[in-house]
């Protein structure tokens, strides 16, 4: 007897269980919000802003380890725009698109390129900046010029990363077998490249030379550009005020030079117009 | 759900890894615990507190940051380790750690007596620990042992920090790849859930078997 009911107890549990698993596989559907977001903020004061922080000079902790860069400082000048303040959250790259679905911020702005993958998930302003992705390679190394030479190599890319979904969908296909390593941040990465655990990685030389100048790393670009990204402040779906707003701010800010003023205080040269 | 039964290789591949870790990892981690116990019962003053000072550096610090310092740490001392041997050196050792205590009680708990009837029919102390004392302590250390293994099985996902691609790290690719949260994070939870009620059963099993010699 007793035994029946322990087998009806488990029967029951793991129909419940089941249900609860068959229930997350259907989208969730929360993307109508009630009032519009842009005038949430607005009311709120604050603008919720995710971002990786580990990626120099774009985004990362300056030395009173506030949120600092090219990335941020573009996000506090919309929001200055906007007349609210910006209020910064990092996290690791591959959560920043779950976290802004799950609400957790209201837009990320951290170099997340402009894709049409990513436009099905989320919505991107105007781009605000275009950057060189090149292959990078250890400095000894002599053996890999092109992407053609990854096959049979191990190369490290950020996962979740625009590059990574590049490597996999586009790279792999054309040139062959090469197995691709996954990291949290930039910063590893490289790490690893300069260790030689890695053969190359591919990232865009902004990104690298501060980390290259803080740890001596002996590691280079070489070749030819391989591509270029455009990168957009990343927001939900569905919030046109917001972006739109966002987009007027963008613009204002090319027209009156301060978008200029930025770029030159973070790359040392004046946007390519 | 569909997502994840569309990639359930690509897990079990991951899955596999995070077998792969926790078995080898428990393996070393059972050599050098037993070593380390034994050390700080029988070993000469310097040489248990070389032993408790590594029980206490390993139980008081995170494993994460055990897993990082082997793994990227080392670098800078010209000590360049695979991902998966820093993997298996970082497991090895913190599991190692926390075996040693359950081995040091156990073996204390074997009562004083039957040591001396081993010393009376004339075993070298060595024989009375091989023959008397360690077969009954592995009996009393296999519940605390399994806890260790099964939350070792656990900790495996820490590793993905490393790039080893077990378990967790394939479920983060996938997210990368489709943006979805929930159904691949729930997959892995019940394949980890699954795995270590496996290893419970094994455990049991084992238990059962060390039971019936008395």
């Amino acid at each position: 007897m007793i035994k029946r009911k322990f087998t009806m107890v488990t029967i029951t549990a793991l129909a419940v269980f089941g249900l609860v698993l068959s229930a997350c596989g259907g989208k969730s559907d929360s993307g109508t919000t009630a009032a519009n977001e842009l005038e949430q903020i607005k009311k709120a004061g604050v603008i919720k802003v995710g971002t990786m922080g580990t990626y120099p000079p774009y985004t990362f902790l300056n030395d009173k380890k506030e949120v600092d860069g090219f990335d941020p400082d573009i996000a506090k000048e919309i929001a200055k725009r906007l007349g609210v303040t910006a209020e910064f959250t990092t996290q690791d790259f591959s959560g920043l698109i779950p976290s802004l679905q799950a609400e957790k911020f209201d837009i990320v702005i951290s170099q997340v390129t402009i894709t049409d993958e990513r436009k099905k998930q989320i919505d991107f302003t105007d781009s605000y900046i275009t950057n060189n992705v090149k292959i990078i390679v250890n400095t000894k190394n002599t053996d890999i010029t092109k992407l053609e030479d990854f096959k049979g190599k191990t190369i490290g890319v950020g996962l979740g990363t625009n590059d990574e979904t590049y490597l996999r969908t586009e790279v792999l296909p054309k040139v062959g077998d090469f197995t691709i390593k996954t990291y949290d941040d930039v910063i590893t990465s490289l790490k690893d490249l300069d260790a030689g655990r890695i053969d190359a990685t591919i990232n865009n030389l902004y990104a690298l030379k501060p980390i290259v100048d803080e740890n001596g790393f002996q590691i280079k670009a070489v070749g030819e550009p391989i591509k270029s990204d455009m990168a957009g402040v990343a927001l939900r779906k569905d919030n046109a005020e917001l972006r739109d707003a966002m987009n007027k701010a963008l613009a204002d800010m090319k027209a009156d030079g301060t978008y200029d003023t930025l770029f030159q205080k973070w790359f040392n040269e004046t946007p390519a117009k | 759900m569909q997502l994840v039964f569309d990639n359930l290789p690509f897990l079990l591949k991951g899955a596999g890894y995070t077998l792969l870790l926790t078995i080898v990892s428990m393996l070393f981690g059972l050599i050098i615990g037993l070593v380390v116990a034994i050390a700080r019962l029988k070993g000469n003053p310097p040489i248990r507190w070389i032993a408790r000072f590594y029980v206490s550096i390993i139980r008081g610090t995170p494993l994460l940051v055990q897993i990082v310092i082997i793994y990227y740490g080392l670098v800078d001392y010209g000590v360049t380790l695979g991902s998966l041997t820093a993997a298996y050196i970082a497991l090895s050792i913190n599991a190692g750690a926390y075996l040693s205590e359950t081995f040091r009680g156990a073996i204390l708990s074997v009562p004083k007596g039957q040591l001396e009837a081993a010393y009376s029919t004339g075993m070298t102390p060595w024989q009375a620990m091989r023959r008397i004392v360690l077969p009954q302590a592995m009996r009393i250390a296999i519940p605390p042992m399994g806890n260790t293994f099964i939350g070792m099985l656990k900790e495996t996902s820490l590793v993905s920090v490393i790039t080893v691609s077990e378990l967790l790290r394939q479920a983060q690719l996938l997210i990368a790849q489709y943006y979805q949260y929930m159904p691949f994070y729930l997959g892995i939870g019940v394949m980890y859930w699954i795995m270590s009620t496996g290893l419970a059963f094994i455990l049991e099993r084992f238990e059962r078997r060390l039971a019936k010699a008395y």
